[in-house]
This record gives C-alpha cells, sequence and structure tokens, in this order.
C-alpha cells in the first residue's frame, strides 16, 4: 500500500476504526435469519450462527478525502495524466456546473464526489448544486424512475405538475452563468427552460437504461430532452433515438475508492476470517443486493453442482435485506437453497462496508454475477479491475465488460454457469489470464480517470474549442499549428 | 562497418523534427443497428466512415491488451451474438493495416459478409442474441510536448508517451499516409536515412502483440543503434 494511501486511512486504520463502533453485528446470516426465521436447521447451520460476528458501523463512516490527479499515477501512467492536462488546458477558463438530485447515496453521487474535485484540479471551474424537493416531488421522480426501466406508472396532470413545479423553483433558485451546465438524469431535465437566457451548452446525462420506457413518461421528458444539446448514455442499448447528439460513457470506478484500493493481506486474512471464509479452499463469491434479478438461488444451485467436484465454498454478500421487504423474502429464499451446507456463507451486509466488499472480492477465486437483467453491472467492473475471473450473465451492460473468453466468461443458465465455475476452478492459468485481460479491460475503459479524459473531450466538442478530425484526412485542423506550438512551448 | 556508422547516426540531426501528437476518441451512438446478419450489411455498406473506423480501427486500440484474437466488433458480434463461426473466422482475419483508406476497408467487409450469406442463406435473417449498434468516433488530435531531433531523442519520445500516440503513429497512421507504413518508419527513412530500422518496425505484428508490447518491439529495435552514442 502506498504512503499516501497510508495517510488517507488504511484498511488496517478503518478497521480499527470500525470495531470502536458499537455498531451492529454484519454477521453471516445465520439459519434463523437474525432471528425472524427458523428453517431450515441443522449442524451446518448451527455452525453458521456460532461464527464471530465482526462488528460493522451501524452508522456510515466519514468518507475519506477524494484522491489527488497524481495519485492515479501509479496506475494508469504519468502519460495518461499528462494527457489530462492537455486536454484541460483548453478549458482553464471555462467554467461547468453539474447538477443531480442527490448529494449522498447512490452511483452518481458516489461518481460526482470523485469527479468535481478532479476537473477543479485540473483548472476547469466545476461547480456541482443538488436539486431540492418535497417528498412528493421525489415520490413523483422515483415513479419516474420505475417507469421509465419499464415500470407501471400512473402520470397524471397533477404528477407532471408536481415534476415541473419544483423544477421551476430550482431554476428560479439557480444562477445559470457558466459556459456548460450537465443535468443528471430525469430529475432536474426541467431546468432546461433556462437554457433561452443562457450562452452555455446544454448536456443531459442518462444514467438509466431507457430502452423499454414507459411511454407517457417518455412522452412528457422526451420534449425537454430534445431542447438540450447532446445527450450521453451509458450503452448504446439504453439509448432512444433522439434529434440531438447522443454520445456514450460507461460509467466507472474508481481505483482508489475503499471498494477497489489495494488492501493489505493481512486485512483480507481478518475479514475472511471474521466472516468464516477458509482461504486455504476456493472461494466463489457474488457480491449483489438479495434481488431476484440478481439470480442468487441460481448462483446456489450452479455452486451444488460444482461442489460434487470440486470442494469450494459460496459467499452471496450483499445488502437490501434489511430496509427492503422484498429484498427480506429473496434472503428466505436463497436461506432455503442454502440449506444446511455450512460452505455457503451469505452476508446481509450494510451500504458501508466497501472495505469488507473489497477484502472478500480479493480473497475471491471466480467472482460471479449471474444477473437476470441488469444496469451496467459495476460490480463485474469490480471484479475485473480486482484481476479475478469472472463469470457474468449476457445481460444489460455486463457483455460490454466481458468479452466471452476474453475478459471473462459469460452464460445464460444455472448450468452454464456451473460448468464454467468447474472449468475455471481447475484451469487456473486459465483464470487468471482472463483476470489479467479482465483488469487491463477495466483499465482502459472503465476507470475514473478515463471518464474524466471523456468529459474534457466532450466540454471542447462542445464549445467548439476542438473539431473531430477525420481519420484519413492527412490535413489537420487550421487551429492547430497555434495550439500545438503553445503546447510543445510549454 | 555498421557499428562505426551507429554513433554518427544516434546523433545526427533529423532533417525535420518528430512531433509525437496522440488522439483522444468519444464514441458518439449512432442512429443504426442490426438485428439480423442481413441488417448488418446493409449497416455497414451504408454507416458513415467514424463508424467504420470505430469498428475496426479504434476498437483495436480499446482491446490492445486482448492478445487471443480480438479482431474487430463485426467479427465479435459474428461470433458472440449471431454464432455464426465461419463468418467470425473471416472477419476477424481482416488486417486493418493492409488498408490505406475506409473505403476500401469497407468494401472488403462487405464482401465477406455479401459472399457468406450467399453461401448461407439461412442465417442471412436469423435474429441475433442482440442486436449490433452502430457507433461512431469523434476523435480530437492532441498534440504532446514531445519532439525528436535525433534517434535518441525519439526512443526517449516512445518511452514516454501513451500506448495512446503509439496506436495513432503506428496504426491510424496509414490511413493518413495512404501508405501501407507508419508515421514512425516514415520519418527513420525519410529523416533519418534508417530503412532497414524502418522496415523491421513496421512488420511488428499488431494483432498477436499489445500496444505496450509494441512499444517494446519498436525500443528493442531502435535501441542498440541509439544507445552506442
Amino acid at each position: 500500500m502506498s504512503e499516501k494511501n497510508q495517510k488517507r486511512g488504511s484498511a488496517v486504520e478503518r478497521e480499527k476504526q470500525t470495531e470502536k463502533h458499537h455498531g451492529t453485528d454484519a454477521a453471516p446470516v445465520s439459519g434463523n435469519g437474525n432471528g425472524s426465521r427458523e428453517t431450515p436447521s441443522g449442524a451446518g447451520v448451527e455452525e453458521r450462527r456460532k461464527r464471530p460476528r465482526p462488528k460493522i458501523s451501524d452508522t456510515p463512516p466519514l468518507p475519506p478525502p477524494p484522491p489527488k490527479l497524481a495519485d492515479y499515477t501509479p496506475i494508469v501512467g504519468q502519460p495518461e495524466i499528462d494527457e489530462l492536462h492537455f486536454l484541460a488546458q483548453r478549458l482553464r477558463n471555462k467554467s461547468v456546473k453539474m447538477v443531480n438530485s442527490t448529494a449522498v447515496g447512490g452511483g452518481v453521487a458516489e461518481i460526482l464526489n470523485r469527479l468535481i474535485p478532479l476537473m477543479n484540479e485540473l483548472e476547469v471551474n466545476t461547480k456541482w448544486e443538488v436539486i431540492t424537493g418535497g417528498n412528493d416531488f421525489f415520490e413523483v421522480t422515483k415513479g419516474f424512475h420505475n417507469a421509465l426501466h419499464g415500470g407501471e406508472y400512473n402520470v397524471t396532470k397533477e404528477v407532471l405538475e408536481i415534476f415541473m413545479m419544483y423544477n421551476e423553483q430550482n431554476r428560479q433558485r439557480m444562477e445559470f452563468t457558466e459556459d456548460l451546465f450537465v443535468i443528471h438524469d430525469p430529475q432536474p431535465a426541467g431546468l432546461i427552460h433556462s437554457k433561452s437566457k443562457t450562452r452555455g451548452k446544454w448536456i443531459w446525462r442518462c444514467h438509466i437504461d431507457l430502452s423499454n420506457p414507459h411511454p407517457d413518461v417518455w412522452g412528457f421528458l422526451r420534449p425537454l430532452v430534445d431542447q438540450y444539446d447532446s445527450a450521453i448514455f451509458s450503452s448504446p442499448s439504453f439509448a432512444r433515438q433522439l434529434a440531438i447528439p447522443q454520445y456514450l460513457f460507461y460509467p466507472c470506478i474508481d481505483p482508489l475508492s475503499e471498494k477497489n484500493k489495494d488492501l493489505d493481506e493481512s486485512f483480507i486474512n481478518k475479514v475472511c476470517e471474521d466472516f468464516g471464509v477458509d482461504r486455504s479452499r476456493p472461494i466463489i463469491t457474488q457480491i449483489s443486493r438479495f434481488d431476484r434479478l440478481k439470480d442468487p438461488v441460481g448462483v446456489i444451485q450452479a455452486y451444488k453442482m460444482v461442489k460434487k467436484y470440486v470442494d469450494c465454498q459460496l459467499v452471496l454478500a450483499g445488502g437490501g435485506a434489511t430496509d427492503d421487504p422484498e429484498g427480506a423474502v429473496v434472503l428466505a429464499e436463497v436461506m432455503e437453497e442454502a440449506g444446511d451446507d455450512p460452505d455457503v456463507i451469505i452476508l446481509n451486509l450494510p451500504p458501508w462496508s466497501a472495505l469488507e466488499i473489497n477484502a472478500l472480492q480479493r480473497a475471491s477465486t471466480v467472482i460471479i454475477q449471474k444477473s437476470l437483467k441488469e444496469g451496467f453491472g459495476l460490480t463485474v467492473t469490480e471484479g475485473l479491475w480486482k484481476g479475478k475471473p469472472v463469470i457474468g450473465g449476457a445481460v444489460g451492460g455486463i457483455p460490454v465488460q466481458i468479452i466471452h473468453k476474453l475478459t471473462g466468461v459469460l452464460v445464460h443458465s444455472v448450468e452454464g454457469c456451473a460448468y464454467q465455475l468447474r472449468y475455471l476452478l481447475t484451469h487456473p492459468e486459465i483464470a487468471a489470464q482472463l483476470g489479467k485481460n479482465g483488469r487491463e479491460h477495466v483499465k482502459e475503459n472503465f476507470l475514473m480517470t478515463t471518464n474524466v479524459k471523456r468529459w474534457l473531450l466532450l466540454f471542447q466538442l462542445m464549445l467548439g474549442m476542438a473539431r473531430p478530425v477525420k481519420p484519413d484526412r492527412a490535413v489537420v485542423p487550421a487551429d492547430l499549428p497555434k495550439a500545438e506550438e503553445e503546447a510543445r512551448a510549454k | 562497418m555498421a557499428t562505426t556508422m551507429q554513433p554518427v547516426t544516434a546523433q545526427r540531426w533529423a532533417r525535420q523534427p518528430f512531433y509525437f501528437n496522440t488522439a483522444a476518441h468519444l464514441l458518439r451512438i449512432g442512429r443504426q443497428r442490426a438485428s439480423t446478419l442481413n441488417e448488418l450489411l446493409e449497416g455497414v455498406r451504408t454507416c458513415p466512415d467514424d463508424s467504420i473506423f470505430q469498428h475496426t480501427f479504434q476498437t483495436l486500440q480499446e482491446h490492445h491488451f486482448i492478445r487471443e484474437g480480438f479482431s474487430n466488433d463485426f467479427a465479435h458480434w459474428a461470433f458472440a451474438a449471431c454464432n455464426e463461426v465461419g463468418l467470425a473466422e473471416r472477419l476477424s482475419s481482416v488486417d486493418v493495416r493492409e488498408y490505406t483508406s475506409i473505403k476500401a476497408l469497407r468494401e472488403r467487409i462487405v464482401a465477406i459478409v455479401d459472399d457468406y450469406l450467399k453461401k448461407n442463406s439461412r442465417a442471412a435473417d436469423r435474429a441475433a442474441l442482440e442486436p449490433f449498434y452502430f457507433c461512431a468516433s469523434d476523435s480530437v488530435l492532441i498534440p504532446l510536448p514531445v519532439v525528436a531531433r535525433n534517434l535518441q531523442e525519439f526512443v526517449e519520445g516512445i518511452e514516454k508517451v501513451s500506448i495512446h500516440s503509439i496506436h495513432y503513429h503506428f496504426i491510424e497512421a496509414r490511413l493518413r499516409l495512404k501508405l501501407n507504413s507508419n508515421d514512425f518508419s516514415m520519418w527513420l527513412e525519410e529523416e533519418l536515412d534508417l530503412g532497414m530500422l524502418a522496415d523491421k518496425i513496421n512488420r511488428i505484428d499488431i494483432y498477436t502483440s499489445t500496444l505496450q508490447d509494441v512499444r517494446r518491439a519498436i525500443l528493442r529495435i531502435l535501441q542498440p543503434t541509439a544507445m552506442a552514442a
């Protein structure tokens, strides 16, 4: 671990901090499911119940300070960091406002928490503002969110008025003096009504899958989206046919976050010991909330097929079973399927267990994400980044990350998953090569630094500061020689 | 004779310096998509040049770390989404370095798919597992503050620049040059009269090497001469 990382709060330090908290027991879920379930019973369940219960704080710990650009140099190399500086040079007197609907929690806030400091370090003046609204607004936007994913929703006049009223309130409250405005997701999409009063360019960054939206909700949002200068989606399959240019920005992970940074082997050992995971035997892991779309029951079925041939363990770690009634039901189904096998380790963890998740992924022999439906699937990205062979369901954004048999393995069934597990567990050299390729794939395409580069490039294009060069044209743009001289003079 | 020439070669000033550049690419989602091989054929015929570039040259850069057979997006889709192994094999064999124009590359891909569908007509309208989404690359040139005026500085530049710069000069260059060569070889030959080294560099296999391997191979070829100074 680097000295810098140690200063920011090493895994061991966090571990000590964690132990200081008188938090909830983030224990392996025993056969009685935290006391709420009596069956199944048996020796294996009893064994699970007797396992030590590691303490995890019942409140989120303070986040460590965001990394500096130089901290990424050992990971991506100096040339990559230099290129970011070159791209940012032209944008130094420009300003950007990013707007979303929440400052904490959720993937968008997580990305912005890292992106905004890096942009400012590059001297691209970037502000982040969060829209406000009452419970009625957020109920509507939650309904919109589900409906845009294909769910049912009753779009009434009142619902639309609530949406636009809060957008209008926020629009009146905010100032729009910047050169670029990036509006994240549908919640603040109505801010576009300020476009005519600004000189800047407006970008809509859609983080959700719009491949099958509720027609009424999309019918309401589309006229707003069409007023933007461009839109960004996380996958081509998530996009809609729009009149404006659409760009592809893959979601990204931060290699220096608690979930992804390098960990001391001693910490990984400690976490495994605490959770009753035996590192001397193969470990198969799926990290995901207890949700049927993640097919945790299918994962157990695949494990059982493998177990006949290979003495391995299965770790199913995730959350959502405490605050989500459906999650609790799925957890019960998972417990039922696991039966009394002591080698199936089911962990219902709080959302702030990033270090523990990181350790479990790093301890794994094979990582699975056997989803039946998926967004982009950042748990796949995390597994690949840790150099692990990953088996994923061929859905959503997973095939973008897993190129079958090159950066991982795609499966379509429980049986296929079981076969690939057996193969990877018995062919470690192939598993290692997949892991190596997978990590390189993430390094090239799905890291925070690549994300920063995409933003810098898009900003330049939107502001007309750079023009796309045709790949087969020898003539460079007219403005290049001067810029070239400036850059090279530095 | 070569030994006595090396110090002179390494220190000799080039007639024109080599300016290292790189290109950054932004992926634009196109309007076309294909759910069958027939639709793919139509898409390849009509999509913009930037799309052909993205799905061949550019995807090679995005997957440069794979030594085990990634070639282009069309081949990958034919294999993974259409299960047409024969077609995938033929598309995989398209070596971008043999093409000095997007037009010729497009014609080759069209010819392969067209020929395959004539012989396998039932495959033409079979639904693929996943659609093929035509994307395009918006490429922006980035001048780097790295300039070489002799062989030694050139070697230092190769060591210093990103793999994207290597891709730009070594692989994409042939589209600009309209020659089966690359910026590095052209400069070594034309500005330093190092034709043999230029030729050796041009023969590095990009399909069985990562871009880091390419960098290392270039250095292996040039360093003995550069260090002899």
